[in-house]
C-alpha cells in the first residue's frame, strides 16, 4: 500500500496561541510520500487550526515549532509561499468565483501572460488538459454557478493541479456532495496519490476515511492523541471514534436530576426544501417530540440538518415549508412567522452568534429586551427604566461579565455574550427554547455556566433542545437524543442507552441504524 | 441627593434672572434704517449683485464688470453665482440683507421663487433692481434692466428668414425651433418674438416645421444646457431628416446654437442656417467661419453700467431714469424698466459692431 | 487638568458635536464682524435650511436601516408643484393642500417601499429611478412652468409666530416658548439623573450637570432672546417650529418605541433582528414610506418660501440631507445614527454655508470647504474608530442607550479568531 516511506512533510511540535487560548500544543504530524492522510478529531479540536499553519494563513512567526517539508524547514510568510512550495490548501467553503468561468477560475491569480495581456489561447489548452486529468469533460467557458458542488469540488482540485501541487490539504472536502459525488472525490484523490501527490484530508466522515486513508492522526483538545497505520493497526470507525473522543466527562457537568414531565410539543412528518434548490430537502418527514422539564439533545454532523430543522420549526425562518404539523399542548399551531412561534412561546439561539443572533452595535440592554419590546412598552412608550432593570436582574443571575448593562455587546467575550443572547430569550418567557450550539467559541467555565443555567430552564418545566456537535455535551446534558443524518431523523436514545459510539454510527451510517 | 437639587434651584433662578436682565434691551428700533430712498445712503455702501449660475459667458463677464464697476464708483460690491441652485440664491440674498445692503440687483435663476427674500430686502429698506430676467409675483422689486426681449426674438426670425433666403432665394423651407429653458420667464418671450415673424411665414406654407414640434413646450431645452439641445437636435435629424433638407434652426443663444450646428455636423449633414445671441467669443468665431449665421449683440458692458448707474442715482437721492413703464407686469405691479436695444450681427456688420470690443473686435477680422 | 478631563471624558462629552457647531458659529460671528448672530441672519439660516433638516431626519432613518434615499428632491418638487397647481385651479384652503401634500408622499412612499422591501431591490435603485420619474413627472405635471402659491400657504414657509399680549418690546409668544424649552431641558435632566441615581448608575458630579444645564439654557435664551428681537413683524419662525415638533417627534420614536428599535435592528444586523421576530419587510417600508412624506413636507415648506413651485426644485437635495446625516455620526453600513446628531450635521453645513456667504466666498469656495468638512468629519469619525478610541461624533450625539458601539470594528476581528478554535481551550 505504501511503496515508499520517504517522509514527504514533518510538522514537529507547532503550538500556536490566540489571546488567552491554546489552539494546539505540541502537534506533531508525519506525512509520508504517496500517501493519503486523515485527521481526525471533533470540532474545535484544532484540525483547521493546524492545516492553516501548514498553509501559510498563519505565517512564520505566529507559531512556535518546525515545518519540514521535502527535507527543508520551511517558513511560509502568506498562502503564497507554501503554494509555490507545492501545498494547496482546498476550504471546505469553496474559493470560487460563482459568475466567472470553469477556465477563469482555475488561472485566477495565476494568469499566463504574454507581454502583460493574458493568453486565453494557453489558458483554454492548459484548462482542457487540467479538466481531463479531473474527469471533467465542461466546456472551459462554462460559468462555475451552473455546475453543481461535486463539479466545482473537481474544478478546485483542477485548480490546485495548475499550481504543480505535491500536497494537497482537502477540509472537508465532501460534506457538501452526494454519494456518488463523494465517491468520485475520493477515486480521484487515491488516483492522485498513484501519480506522486500525497494528500491531508479533514473529514466527518469516518466510513470515508477508513475507505481511503493509508494513516489517521488523531487531534484531541489541541494535542496530538496517536498516529494510526490503517493497514497495519486494522483500524475500523469504532477505533477511531474511541480515539476521538477518549476523554472523561466527570465534572462538566453541574449535577442535575430531571423532573420530566407530559409531552406538549410534537413536530409530525416534518418536511422543507432548500430555500433556493426546489428539489433539494433538508428535512424530510421527520418526528419528534419534547416533554416538559427534559433536555432533548440533537446530534447531527455539520450540515446534517439539524439548524435548518430547528429554523424551519421557529416560524418558518428558513426553507421552504412543504408539508408537517406542530402541535402544541395538544393543539395544532401554525407559525408561519417568528413572530407566530415567539408569541407561542418558542424561543431560538442561533449557532452563529455574530450574524444571526446579535446586533453588536447594541448594548446589553437593548439586546436584553429586544425580542420582548412589548413586555416593556407601555402606551407605545418604551420604558427606560424597566428595560433597564430588566437587563441588571438577568445580568447579576447569570453573572454576565461587563462593568454594567450600557456596554456594547460587541465589546463582550463570547461566553458573556451567549448569556446576554439566553437573557434576551429567557425574557420572552418561553415553553420551549431551542438552542443551536450554545456552548460554541465558549471556554470551560462558562460552558458549565450555560449548563446550569439550561438546566434551571427545564427544572422550571420547560422543554429545551440542545443541537450541538460536541457529543460529551449532549451526552452530558440531555435527558433523550435524536440523531440526525443527511436531513433524516435517524434515532433517537435515552441518556442511559445512548453512547458517542452508539450516537457516532447513527449520525454517519444511516444504513446501519434503525 | 438634597444638596443636588439646591444647586439646580440656584440655576434656575440665575437662568430667570438672566433672562429678565436681557429685557432691557428689548426689541431694536429698525424704523430709524429701514427708510425709503429718497435719502439717498452713504457712498461706500454694500451693494448686492445675485447672479444665476455660471453657465454662459455673459454672467462671468458681468460679474466681473459689476466688482469693477462698483469699486469704481465707491462702492462695496458683493457678488455672488447662485451655482447651488434656487436655494442657493435665496439664501445669498438673505445674506447681502444681513450685511447690510442698500441695493441688491438680482439676475433671478428663477424669478418667481423669491418673493419671501425680497420682502425682506424691502423691509430692511433695501432697493431691488432686476437684473435681465423680471422678478415675478412680487411687489418688492423697484426697476428693471434688460435688453427689449421680445425685440431679441424678432431680430432672431428675422435673421432666420434672411439666412435662409441668402442659401437659397426661394422656399419651401425646412426649419426646426429651439427654445430656452422653461424656468426662465425670458425663454418664452424670445420664442413668442421669433414666431411674431415665423408664424405668418408657417401659415402661408414658405417655411416648414418638419418634425411638426412647432409648441414652446415641445422646443424647450431644459437648464439652457448645452447637452439637451444637442440630443434634441440629434434626434430630430435622425427621425425627419433622413433625406430631406434642414434649411434653418431658430436658436434661442449662441451655446444652444453651436451644440445644433456640433450634432448637425456630427450627422454629416450641411449646416444650415443658425441663430444665436449674445455674442459669445466661440460663436463670433462660428460666424466668422461661416458656420453660425447670426447672433444678437446685447453689449453686456452697456446693460451692467446702466444698472450701475441706476445705484448710482439712488445713492444719490435721486429717481433712477427709466423708458418705459407700461410693458413689464409681474403679477402684481407694472414694474418700471429701462430696456436697451439689442442688435443683430451677422458676418456682414459683425466688424462694425464689435467695434468697441476688445475681446470680439479683433475676431472679426 | 483633572476637571478638564471630566469634562472631556465625562458625560460633556456628549455634547462635542454641539461644541463643534457652537465653535463655528463664533469663528464666524468674529469674523464676519457681529453678523451671524444678529436676528434676521438667525432666522435666515433656519427658514433657509428647514427643508434640507427635515430631510435629515428622515434620511437618518433611512440610512440607519440600511439603505438611502436619492428620490427625495424629486419627490418634494413632484409634491410641491402638485400641492401648488390643486391649490390654484381648485382653489383649496391652504390646510387641505399640506394634507393632500403629505398624503401624496405617503403614497411615493408606499410605491417606492413596496419595491424595496417586498420586492427586494435595492433602494439605491428604486430611489434613483424615482429621482428620474418624480423629476419628470413634476415637469409634466407643471409643464416646467413656475407656479406661484397663495399668501395664506406661504405662511408655513415664510411665516412668524404673531404677536399677542402685551406690548414688551419682545415677540411674547417666542419669550414663552424660550421658557417653556429651559423648564422642559432642567426637569428633564433632573429626572434622568434621579433615575439614574436610584437604579445605581453612574451619576456624573453635580457641578457637571450644572455647567452643561448652564451652557445649554444660555445658549436656548439667547436664541430666544434673538428670535423675540428681531425686525417687527419677525418672530421665530413657523419651519423652525415645524422643525422642533419634529425633532422632538422623531427623536422620541427612534429611541423610545418599538418601531424605532425595530429600525435600529433591522439596519444594525437584519438576521439577527428576523429571528427575534422583528418584520424587516414592514420596517424597510415604513422608513422609506416615512422618507418620502417628509420629503413632501420639506418640499411644501421650500414651496412656501419660494412663494412658487418650480421645475428645478430640489436639486441636489438629496445630497444635502445625506452629508448632514454622515457628519451627523451615522454608519454608511447602517445601524448607527441618530435624529439630533443629523440635525446638527445638517447645521453645521448651514452655518458654514451662510458664514461663507457672510464672507463673500463665491459658491464655488464654498462647495470645496464643504466638501473638505464633510470629508474630514467622517475621516476624523474612522481614524478614532480605527485607533479604539470612542467615535468622537457617534458617541457626542448618542441619544439615551442607542449608540455606536465604535469599538466593534476592532473588536471583531480578535473575537472570531477565538471563537473558532476555543473549543479546546
Amino acid at each position: 500500500m505504501v511503496p515508499t516511506s520517504a517522509v514527504i512533510l514533518e510538522m514537529n511540535s507547532i503550538t500556536k496561541e490566540f489571546p488567552g487560548v491554546k489552539a494546539l500544543s505540541e502537534v506533531s504530524l508525519q506525512v509520508k510520500a504517496n500517501e493519503i492522510h486523515a485527521i481526525c478529531g471533533e470540532n474545535g479540536a484544532g484540525k483547521s487550526t493546524l492545516m492553516k499553519v501548514l498553509s501559510g494563513v498563519y505565517p512564520y512567526g505566529t507559531y512556535t515549532g518546525d515545518i519540514v517539508y521535502q527535507g527543508n524547514i520551511c517558513q511560509f510568510k502568506d498562502i503564497r509561499a507554501s503554494e509555490a512550495a507545492g501545498i494547496v490548501i482546498i476550504h471546505q467553503e469553496l474559493a470560487l468565483i460563482p459568475e466567472l468561468s470553469i477556465m477563469e477560475n482555475i488561472f485566477l491569480g495565476n494568469e499566463p501572460t504574454r507581454f502583460g495581456v493574458i493568453n486565453w489561447r494557453e489558458a483554454r489548452r492548459r484548462t482542457i488538459e487540467l479538466l481531463a486529468r479531473v474527469g471533467l469533460a465542461d466546456d472551459p467557458d462554462t460559468p462555475v454557478k451552473e455546475i453543481g458542488v461535486g463539479k466545482q469540488q473537481l474544478v478546485e482540485i483542477a485548480k490546485a493541479l495548475n499550481k504543480s501541487v505535491k500536497l494537497l490539504i482537502l477540509d472537508e472536502p465532501t460534506a457538501a456532495l452526494n454519494e456518488s459525488d463523494s465517491a468520485h472525490l475520493l477515486d480521484l484523490i487515491r488516483g492522485l496519490k498513484s501519480k506522486g501527490i500525497s494528500s491531508i484530508m479533514i473529514s466527518h466522515k469516518l466510513n470515508e476515511i477508513e475507505a481511503v486513508a493509508d494513516a489517521i492522526t488523531i487531534i484531541r483538545d489541541g494535542k496530538t492523541v496517536e498516529t494510526l497505520d490503517v493497514a497495519a493497526d486494522g483500524v475500523d470507525e469504532d477505533r477511531i471514534i474511541k480515539g476521538m473522543v477518549g476523554r472523561t466527562l466527570e465534572s462538566r457537568f453541574p449535577d442535575h436530576t430531571p423532573t420530566i414531565g407530559e409531552v406538549f410539543f410534537e413536530v409530525k412528518n416534518w418536511t422543507v426544501a432548500h430555500p433556493q434548490i426546489a428539489d433539494r430537502l433538508v428535512c424530510k418527514g421527520s418526528n419528534f417530540n419534547v416533554r416538559r422539564g427534559e433536555i432533548v439533545g440533537f446530534a447531527g454532523l455539520m450540515g446534517a440538518g439539524r439548524t435548518e430543522l430547528a429554523r424551519s420549526v421557529f416560524g418558518r425562518s428558513y426553507g421552504k415549508y412543504l408539508s408537517g404539523q406542530i402541535i402544541k399542548d395538544g393543539k395544532e399551531v401554525q407559525l408561519r412567522t417568528v413572530s407566530q412561534a415567539i408569541n407561542a412561546g418558542l424561543g431560538y439561539v442561533t449557532e452563529d452568534r455574530k450574524t444571526l443572533g446579535l446586533n453588536l452595535l447594541d448594548d446589553i440592554k437593548a439586546t436584553t429586551v429586544s425580542a420582548a419590546l412589548k413586555k416593556i412598552t407601555h402606551n407605545m412608550v418604551i420604558n427606560d427604566d424597566e428595560e433597564y432593570n430588566v437587563a441588571e436582574d438577568y445580568r447579576k443571575q447569570l453573572r454576565t461579565k461587563a462593568p454594567n448593562v450600557d456596554e456594547g455587546v460587541g465589546k463582550l467575550s463570547g461566553g458573556n455574550q451567549q448569556k446576554v443572547v439566553l437573557a434576551k430569550w429567557m425574557f420572552t418567557d418561553p415553553d420551549l427554547l431551542i438552542l443551536d450550539e450554545p456552548t460554541r467559541g465558549i471556554d470551560v467555565g462558562a460552558k458549565y455556566e450555560i449548563y446550569g443555567i439550561i438546566q434551571k430552564l427545564a427544572d422550571a418545566g420547560k422543554g429545551v433542545i440542545v443541537i450541538s456537535s460536541e457529543l460529551p455535551e449532549l451526552l452530558g446534558l440531555s435527558d433523550r437524543i435524536y440523531t440526525i443524518f443527511e436531513g433524516a431523523i435517524t434515532g433517537v436514545l435515552n441518556k442511559d442507552e445512548a453512547s458517542q459510539e452508539s450516537l457516532m454510527k447513527l449520525m454517519t451510517a444511516a444504513k446501519k441504524s434503525a | 441627593m438634597l444638596k443636588f437639587n439646591k444647586s439646580l434651584k440656584t440655576l434656575a433662578v440665575v437662568a430667570a434672572v438672566s433672562a429678565l436682565a436681557l429685557t432691557g434691551c428689548g426689541r431694536a428700533d429698525s424704523s430709524s434704517s429701514s427708510s425709503s430712498s429718497k435719502a439717498g445712503f452713504a457712498q461706500n455702501s454694500l451693494i448686492g449683485v445675485a447672479l444665476p449660475q455660471k453657465t454662459s459667458e455673459n454672467w462671468v463677464l458681468a460679474e466681473g464688470l459689476f466688482n469693477d464697476g462698483l469699486k469704481n464708483a465707491g462702492f462695496k460690491p458683493d457678488v455672488q453665482f447662485a451655482n447651488g441652485g434656487v436655494t442657493d440664491q435665496q439664501n445669498q440674498i438673505s445674506s447681502m440683507i444681513t450685511k447690510g445692503a442698500k441695493v441688491i440687483i438680482v439676475g433671478a435663476i428663477d424669478g418667481a421663487q423669491l418673493g419671501t427674500q425680497l420682502k425682506q430686502a424691502k423691509d430692511a429698506g433695501a432697493t431691488i433692481i432686476a437684473y435681465d430676467r423680471l422678478l415675478l409675483n412680487t411687489p418688492n422689486v423697484d426697476y428693471y434692466v434688460a435688453y427689449d426681449n421680445r425685440k431679441v426674438g424678432q431680430l432672431q426670425g428675422q435673421a432666420l428668414l434672411d439666412g435662409m433666403k441668402k442659401k437659397k432665394a426661394t422656399g419651401p423651407y425646412n426649419i426646426e425651433l429651439f427654445a430656452g429653458s422653461p424656468d426662465d420667464a425670458n425663454a418664452k418671450v424670445f420664442f413668442q418674438g421669433a414666431m411674431d415673424v415665423l408664424q405668418p411665414k408657417i401659415d402661408d406654407g414658405t417655411v416648414k416645421i418638419v418634425s411638426g414640434q412647432k409648441s414652446f413646450e415641445q422646443a424647450v431645452t431644459q437648464g439652457w444646457k448645452a447637452e439637451n439641445a444637442q440630443k434634441r437636435m440629434d434626434t430630430l435629424l435622425a427621425s425627419s431628416y433622413s433625406n430631406t433638407e434642414l434649411d434653418g434652426v431658430l436658436s434661442p443663444n449662441d451655446t444652444l446654437a453651436r451644440a445644433i450646428i456640433t450634432s448637425v455636423k456630427a450627422a454629416g449633414k450641411p449646416i444650415p442656417t443658425v441663430t444665436g445671441q449674445d455674442s459669445e467669443v466661440e460663436s463670433v468665431k462660428s460666424i466668422m467661419a461661416g458656420e453660425q449665421y447670426s447672433t444678437i449683440n446685447k453689449d453686456t458692458t452697456a446693460l451692467v453700467n446702466q444698472a450701475i448707474t441706476m445705484v448710482k442715482d439712488l445713492q444719490a437721492g435721486n429717481t433712477p431714469k427709466i423708458n418705459d413703464d407700461k410693458q413689464y407686469n409681474n403679477g402684481v405691479k407694472v414694474v418700471p424698466a429701462y430696456l436697451l436695444t439689442p442688435q443683430i450681427v451677422t458676418k456682414e456688420n459683425a466688424a462694425q459692431q464689435y467695434a468697441n470690443d476688445k475681446t470680439l473686435e479683433p475676431l472679426t477680422k | 487638568m483633572n476637571a478638564l478631563k471630566q469634562i472631556l471624558g465625562g458625560n460633556t462629552r456628549q455634547f462635542g458635536m454641539i461644541f463643534a457647531l457652537v465653535f463655528l458659529v463664533v469663528f464666524f460671528q468674529i469674523m464676519t464682524g457681529g453678523l451671524t448672530l444678529t436676528p434676521d441672519n438667525v432666522i435666515n439660516l433656519f427658514n433657509g435650511n428647514a427643508y434640507v433638516l427635515i430631510l435629515a431626519i428622515g434620511m437618518v432613518l433611512v440610512i440607519i436601516a440600511g439603505h438611502i434615499d436619492l428620490s427625495v428632491g424629486s419627490v418634494a418638487a413632484f409634491v410641491g408643484i402638485v400641492v401648488a397647481l390643486t391649490m390654484r385651479d381648485w382653489h383649496l384652503p391652504w390646510y387641505v393642500g399640506i394634507l393632500m401634500g403629505l398624503v401624496l408622499g405617503a403614497l411615493i412612499g408606499a410605491w417606492q417601499g413596496f419595491w424595496v422591501a417586498y420586492v427586494g431591490i435595492p433602494a439605491f435603485i428604486v430611489t434613483l429611478a424615482g429621482m428620474l420619474l418624480f423629476r419628470g413627472a413634476n415637469q409634466a405635471v407643471g409643464h416646467s412652468n413656475t407656479i406661484p402659491v397663495g399668501a395664506d400657504f406661504q405662511y408655513i414657509g415664510a411665516g412668524y409666530l404673531p404677536e399677542i399680549g402685551p406690548n414688551t418690546g419682545y415677540n411674547n409668544l417666542t419669550l414663552l416658548i424660550g421658557v417653556i424649552v429651559v423648564v422642559a431641558i432642567i426637569i428633564g435632566e433632573l429626572r434622568a439623573r434621579k433615575a439614574k441615581a436610584e437604579l445605581g448608575g453612574e451619576i456624573s458630579p453635580v457641578w457637571v450637570t450644572v455647567a452643561k444645564l448652564v451652557l445649554i439654557c444660555a445658549v436656548v435664551l439667547y436664541a430666544t432672546y434673538l428670535f423675540a428681537t428681531g425686525r417687527p413683524g419677525t418672530s421665530f419662525p413657523i419651519p423652525g417650529i415645524i422643525l422642533g415638533v419634529l425633532v422632538l417627534f422623531y427623536g422620541f420614536v427612534s429611541s423610545r418605541t418599538v418601531v424605532g428599535r425595530h429600525v435600529y435592528a433591522v439596519g444594525g444586523n437584519r438576521h439577527a433582528a428576523e429571528l427575534s421576530g422583528v418584520q424587516s419587510k414592514k420596517v424597510n417600508f415604513l422608513v422609506i414610506m416615512n422618507m418620502s412624506i417628509l420629503a413632501g413636507l420639506a418640499g411644501m415648506i421650500f414651496v412656501a418660501r419660494s412663494n412658487a413651485s418650480g421645475p428645478f426644485d430640489g436639486t441636489g437635495w438629496e445630497l444635502d440631507a445625506i452629508a448632514a446625516v454622515f457628519i451627523g455620526g451615522a454608519a454608511v453600513s447602517g445601524g448607527v445614527g441618530t435624529v439630533v446628531g443629523s440635525v446638527i450635521g445638517g447645521l453645521v453645513m448651514a452655518v458654514l454655508n451662510n458664514g461663507l456667504q457672510l464672507l463673500g466666498a463665491g459658491a464655488d469656495q464654498t462647495q470645496i470647504i464643504k466638501g473638505l468638512v464633510l470629508l474630514a468629519a467622517v475621516a476624523f469619525d474612522v481614524f478614532n474608530k480605527s485607533q479604539g478610541k470612542p467615535s468622537f461624533i457617534g458617541l457626542l450625539t448618542r441619544g439615551k442607550g442607542k449608540a455606536a458601539s465604535p469599538e466593534v470594528t476592532a473588536d471583531v476581528v480578535p473575537n472570531s479568531t477565538s471563537e473558532t478554535i476555543s473549543h479546546s481551550a
